[in-house]
């Protein structure tokens, strides 16, 4: 296709190097985006204090600031060099989606790997940045789990089955030896382990339903993850080896991707309890549930700042798709 | 903006004959007819059908009829809400379609017999499998030929990035079929930006509408061509070039592809993604008085191939897919759609039917996923002359069978037809649509 994207241009977010630019670790982000928040700010758009929702604590962060303002789809944002930068899937051309990474101090940004041909999607990184991992789509109904070191370069490529086939949910453990990932056999969805080649395979999860989206804990001894082995989409936590399986969550909607945060005593996750996808976050035993967004579209895709303090996600606004960052209430 | 897309084998003298070919080719014939050949023969309650087509086939258990208390290997993961219709619920991943199930009846006992893409896909378009050939119309040529042209505009319109085809062939269902490629739809495309491209008309690089008017001298250019072509052979093609520019050259018609003409809160309600700018469009159709519409969700069924959207072929990532992508898409764009009927007053002469070509494996696959599964699937109709808060039938417990009566393609179509103003006689009078029955349970 070769539609011109007269639109998008309007919209894009034009870098101003002549502006102070804000701490570059990620604290800071260009000053544009600060202006965009006291607008809405300004608006009225602020939401912010305490809703009692059952025993649900909605602690409503205040309103994020908007990272991205070219309205595309995208999914899984995930930071990097220590939270300078953001890597994120673009839908910028639906046939082919592709991985885009975000500078915050000056908002520009550029596709990770440009030459690739083949859509990527669902990246990951290892705590300590010295590799990363993505899904790559190898032609029909295929999909491999490809990783790279820190540079780009591709360690492995781990390839499904025949036929339709495919990974999901790639996450590296801290220390980057190893990979957690879901796969699909025999009618059911389990979370499995490997070393970063894909040798030393292990099959983590043994349970009814589809489970997927693993997250280490930063000292590498836990996974949570969602399941629905209980009927519906519910989060649980287990050892790195597949023992001590304790569920987290309970209601009849889902509660889907979550994430340790930094310090491992918290989970972010995204859950439909309320009516519509909005973040939730809790402490790592399932205790002190808080609702941290509230907007009438759909709020998804949380990650955590490496600061512990924040959250990335993506959320859909006057039926745009863009990147927020959000403070977590105090 | 309105794109008529670049084109690239022009030579300095005009255009080559080559070139000149590929442009008349992909003109439909349809432009060029007059008013339609067989007229209404009955009150027409639906002026206008906009039919969403989810190619690919959606799961009927994960989306609009799903089994709660099926075994975990059936059900899925997703959780149930209930709908303004009593007894009826849907998963999750529709509430907003869910909350105006009274502004829609919901069909659960469709069955059809084609298995696969392209043969099930004519066979949902059309009402006829592909073989033993002649292929028969597609819906909308069919109402295309009886109403003809409506101003300037073409009666049938396809939205869509290109022929819908699966990775191996083309859909033969496209188009007009028996009744010839003189009622074939034209093509229109809209990308996530609300961009239109009209790329049957593809003539200059950088050639937009604006230009087209100011260069009448085309039209004595392409004249020539045309007088060319018909001694080539081409006579098909030529006689409908005029048609051609008259939609480029009338500001009506060039409007009615111009979604910046609407307010941001419209554009938004139907979100900035493919299907739901395709949407926000098919509504501007209508409105300038487009007869038949099929709006689809992609160009290709498969969920996930390299250099394809993604379609609702979901044979792995069924449910990751449906409730990332699809779904929250779908119910952005499809309520909007009818909360816009509405509001503007079109809905009570506006027919709009959403299904796919059939379900899905109500069994959860080895892939944890569904595969094809024609024997049961779902379908939603609004306006037009269809009562809504109404469900047609039910399906077993497991949502493997209908209970009662089933409700072919055929009947999708005649029923469309009939609410078009299509009697049994004028439909006879077509040779179309033979052996159908009118869906009486939606009237």
């Amino acid at each position: 296709m070769d539609f011109s994207n007269s639109m998008l241009k309007n919209v894009a977010w034009t870098p101003r190097p002549s502006e102070n630019q804000l701490e570059s670790d990620g604290r800071g982000v260009h000053p544009t985006v600060f202006q965009h928040a006291a607008k809405q700010q300004r608006a009225g758009l602020l939401l912010c204090g305490l809703m009692c929702l059952g025993a649900t604590t909605s602690t409503i962060a205040a309103e994020p600031l908007r990272l991205t303002h070219d309205g595309r789809q995208k999914s899984s944002p995930v930071f990097r060099d220590e939270g300078r930068e953001l890597v994120y899937v673009d839908f910028a051309d639906p046939t082919l989606f592709q991985l885009r990474r975000l500078v915050l101090a000056d908002g520009t940004t550029e596709l990770l790997h440009p030459k690739s041909t083949s859509a990527e999607f669902e990246p990951a990184w290892s705590a300590d940045g010295e590799n990363y991992a993505h899904l790559k789509l190898r032609g029909v109904l295929s999909i491999s789990i490809v990783v790279r070191d820190k540079q780009g370069v591709t360690l492995s490529e781990i390839l499904p089955a025949g036929g339709f086939n495919g990974y999901r949910s790639p996450a590296l453990s801290p220390d980057h030896s190893c990979l957690a990932f879901a796969c699909a056999e025999r009618g059911t969805q389990q979370i499995y382990s490997s070393k970063l080649n894909g040798e030393d395979r292990k099959q983590l999860t043994e349970s009814t339903g589809v489970s997927n989206w693993p997250s280490y804990s930063p000292d590498g001894r836990s996974i949570v993850f969602g399941s629905s082995r209980d009927g519906n989409f519910e989060i649980y936590r287990m050892n790195s080896d597949g023992s001590d399986v304790r569920r987290l969550t309970d209601n009849p909607f889902q509660d889907i991707r979550p994430r340790f945060s930094p310090d491992g005593l918290r989970i972010a996750f995204t859950s439909h309890r309320d009516g519509n996808a909005e973040i939730y976050v809790m402490n790592a035993d399932g205790s002190a549930l808080q609702r941290i967004t509230e907007n009438a579209d759909r709020d998804d895709y949380a990650e955590w700042h490496p600061d512990g303090k924040r959250l990335v996600l993506v959320s859909e606004r006057e039926g745009q798709h863009d990147l927020y960052l959000l403070s977590l209430p105090r | 903006m309105l794109d008529v897309g670049s084109f690239r084998a022009g030579t300095c003298g005009g255009f080559s004959r080559r070139s000149f070919l590929r442009l008349a080719g992909s003109v439909p014939l349809a432009l060029g007819l007059p008013g339609g050949v067989a007229r209404a023969s009955q009150p027409v309650k639906a002026r206008s059908v906009i039919f969403v087509f989810l190619w690919g086939a959606p799961s009927h258990l994960d989306t609009c009829d799903p089994k709660p208390d099926a075994p975990a290997e059936y059900r899925g993961p997703f959780g149930v809400i209930p709908t303004r219709t009593p007894g009826v619920m849907f998963t999750e991943l529709l509430p907003r379609i869910a909350s105006r199930s009274d502004r829609f009846s919901l069909i659960r006992t469709h069955a059809t017999t084609a298995p696969g893409h392209p043969d099930g896909g004519t066979v949902a378009l059309t009402g006829f499998p592909e073989l033993p050939a002649p292929v028969q119309p597609n819906f909308g040529s069919i109402i295309a030929k009886a109403r003809g042209n409506q101003g300037a505009l073409p009666p049938f319109f396809s939205i869509t990035s290109g022929m819908l085809a699966d990775s191996s062939r083309r859909i033969e269902g496209y188009g007009g079929g028996v009744l010839s490629q003189a009622h074939d739809p034209f093509l229109v495309g809209c990308n996530q930006a609300g961009e239109v491209k009209l790329s049957a008309l593809q003539l200059l690089d950088e050639l937009n509408p604006l230009r087209v008017q100011d260069r009448r001298q085309l039209l004595a250019q392409l004249d020539t061509a045309a007088r060319r072509a018909e001694q080539e052979g081409q006579r098909a093609w030529s006689r409908n070039m005029k048609s051609g520019y008259d939609l480029l050259l009338d500001p009506a018609a060039r409007q009615a592809f111009d979604l910046t003409r609407e307010t941001p809160a419209t554009r938004a309600r139907y979100g900035y993604t493919t299907f739901g700018q395709s949407s926000l469009l098919a509504r501007r159709m209508v409105e300038a008085g487009v007869p038949y519409v099929q709006l689809n969700y992609s160009r290709h069924p498969e969920a996930l191939n390299s250099g394809f959207e993604l379609g609702w072929d979901t044979h792995i990532y069924n449910f990751e897919l449906l409730q990332d992508q699809h779904c929250p898409t779908l119910d952005r764009a499809f309520s909007a759609l009818l909360d816009d009927l509405y509001d503007r007053g079109l809905i009570d002469n506006t027919l709009v039917v959403m299904m796919g070509e059939f379900g899905r494996t109500p069994k959860i696959t080895p892939n944890a996923a569904r595969d094809h599964w024609p024997p049961c699937y779902f379908s939603i109709w609004a306006g037009g002359g269809v009562q809504p808060g109404r469900v047609i039938g039910t399906s077993d417990k497991l949502g493997e069978f209908p209970l009662g009566d089933v409700v072919s393609p055929l009947m999708v179509g005649t029923t469309i037809a009939h609410l078009a103003g299509l009697d049994t006689q004028a439909r006879a009078e077509m040779n179309v649509l033979a052996g159908g029955k009118v869906i009486d349970g939606l009237l």
